[in-house]
């Protein structure tokens, strides 16, 4: 039995198609990022699967309890934790009396050890908590009941870079005690540190479902090459497969043209520069053979930033 | 079982205490102010009530104010009880559900493993604490006072205004509930209990004695009279038991809407 099995959920508001049939599955034991931009429809997706608001087509199930029926979800919820974006609670109460009446409703397994990991101020209101210690409050009565699947909704926003780095650590190490955690994220940074495997979704609608790493080869390698001598553009658009966006650059560092922009100007194709950046989807192999000839005073190649991985999904969509 | 009672009943006490505070302090005003009040007329219903434009001798329900019951049944619960009290407990029936979702904490609570028809009764029943204290603190209040201004009153009559106004009570509170469940907005659910709550004693008071008396049927003030009460000892137990089927109809009703409508 999957975590979540969301079969054509659709949220239709008449004006907006907020979620478009969308399917997919989350297995147990899986860290699952829903990704997209603000406004894609990941919330809504996130109060369907919870039950705050109905679907108007479709359904699914969460640890094998389905969604639309209140009965069946609520028994679901026992072993649910779930982190909204702005968390709120009861702003003239302590934390502690939170935590009180959350371990009273679904239990308290593990609040003393979560406490010393996130240590929101438990005797202060929490009118007089900062949003960082709202949410480490909130990630306390998340995983308080050591729920099965924990669903966060952008879970990081509000937190420091410490207790970012400490909640990735957490996180995963959950995910090693067989936790299933859902979360969604527009900041792509966390996914690629956290995510086992990714879903995007864009407009209402499902884009793609893979794992992170199918993703990260799909968009490549940036590579930088600053030779010692100018090497003719012409090895990289000619000579090696898996070349885009290549760009040109003087000794300084700065970018004086485009490999386009150069053509464009009438420049030969043998025009040779000293420091070149591309984007690069070929084998390594084929790239350091290509460059032996010549004498290189630095050659990085780095995974692609995801923003652009995420730029080229939305891209190809624009262009379709 | 009972925990968001119980969580939202400690927070009601403070609130509550003040509430009886102030409706004491109402209320030991009335009597202390009775005995130079009744003194300063020979026949105070033949020359005082006679000076009252008839619409507010109806409006407000005044039989008599020779005897201190007469002046508490109008001054302290027509006007306290029925009028006051009974907006307010609306006004806090219609933060009860739309506070939480306006300002967003209805989320987490909802993502608790309790249904949502258990949410709305818990929540509505910690209304039962202002309700209750205030019943409880002020009659202590006004026996005192009566007893001390010489004026003692019936402790029977007393109580029994007090117990039965808790019923009539518990129905403005389920008309804010109502409100607080189809209105999302805080303070607009708020003014549409006051709103019924106010119309509905309006509509009792100004259509009794009309051709269209019978339409005062739906508004709880026909179902509680302090006069009677007071002043008979007529205790309306019929009428007690039509305030409390109409609160449970309240409570039933938003329990429904609640249930079916999204939380966005």
């Amino acid at each position: 039995m999957a975590a979540i099995e969301l079969e054509g959920l659709t949220k239709d508001y008449g004006d907006v198609l907020a979620n478009d049939d969308v399917s997919f599955t989350v297995e147990r034991g899986e860290i699952f990022g829903y990704l997209g931009p603000n406004g894609a429809g990941k919330t809504t997706t996130i109060r369907m699967l919870l039950g705050f608001i109905s679907p108007t087509a479709g359904g699914g199930r969460v640890l094998g309890q389905d969604i639309t029926d209140e009965r069946e979800l609520i028994e679901a919820k026992r072993r649910i934790g779930y982190l909204p974006d702005d968390p709120q609670f009861d702003e003239s109460a302590t934390g502690r009396e939170i935590l009180e009446l959350h371990a009273a409703i679904k239990g308290d397994e593990r609040s003393d050890e979560l406490l010393e990991l996130f240590d929101p101020p438990l005797d202060r209101t929490v009118r007089e908590y900062s949003h960082g210690n709202v949410r480490k409050l909130g990630l306390v009565t998340t995983f308080m009941h050591d729920p099965e699947l924990v669903i966060l909704d952008e879970p990081t926003g509000g937190l420091d870079p410490l207790m970012k780095q400490r909640f990735a650590e957490f996180v995963r190490s959950e995910r090693d005690r067989g936790l299933t955690l859902f979360f969604s994220s527009h900041i792509l940074g966390e996914v690629r540190r956290l995510c086992d495997r990714v879903g995007i979704i864009r407009s209402g609608k499902l884009v793609t479902v893979e794992p992170i790493d199918a993703l990260l080869d799909r968009s490549g390698k940036v590579v930088r090459v600053v030779a010692a001598e100018p090497v003719p553009s012409s090895i990289f658009e000619r000579n090696l497969e898996g070349v885009h966006d290549l760009e040109v650059g003087g000794a300084d560092g700065t970018v004086v043209a485009t490999a386009e922009g150069a053509r464009a100007d009438g420049d030969a194709p043998g025009s040779a520069y000293r420091e070149y950046t591309f984007t690069f989807t070929g084998t390594v192999d084929d790239l350091l053979a290509v460059l032996e000839e010549y004498e290189l005073i630095d050659l990085t190649i780095e995974e692609a930033p995801l923003e652009s991985v995420f730029l080229r999904f939305y891209g190809s969509e624009k262009d379709a | 079982m009972l925990e968001i009672f119980q969580y939202e009943s400690r927070n009601r006490v403070r609130g509550s205490v003040y509430l009886s505070i102030a409706m004491s302090l109402l209320a030991a005003l009335v009597i202390w102010i009775y005995p130079s009040f009744s003194e300063s007329f020979d026949d105070v219903d033949e020359q005082l009530l006679q000076a009252y434009p008839e619409e507010v001798i109806r409006l407000f329900d005044v039989q008599t104010m020779a005897t201190l019951e007469g002046f508490l049944a109008f001054e302290l619960y027509v006007f306290g009880w029925v009028i006051l009290l009974g907006l307010y407990v609306a006004y806090l029936g219609g933060g009860v559900i739309a506070d939480d979702v306006e300002r967003g904490r209805m989320d987490i609570l909802l993502s608790l493993p309790i249904s949502r028809a258990r949410t709305v009764a818990e929540k509505y029943a910690s209304l039962a604490v202002p309700i209750v204290v205030v019943n409880v603190v002020t009659p202590i209040v006004v026996y005192v006072s009566a007893e001390l201004v010489g004026e003692p009153i019936s402790a029977t009559d007393l109580v029994a205004v007090h117990a039965l106004s808790i019923p009539y009570l518990f129905v403005c509170a389920g008309i804010g509930l109502v409100a607080s469940v189809v209105v999302d907005r805080t303070g607009i659910a708020q003014r549409i209990a006051l709103g019924i709550t106010f119309g509905l004693f309006m509509l009792e008071s100004l259509l009794e004695g009309t051709d269209y008396e019978a339409v005062g049927v739906i508004s709880p003030t026909r179902y509680f009279d302090p006069n009677e009460i007071l002043l008979e000892s007529t205790y309306d137990l019929i009428g007690a038991a039509v305030l409390i089927g109409m609160t449970l109809v309240l409570v039933v009703a938003s329990q429904l809407w609640f249930t079916r409508r999204d939380i966005s």
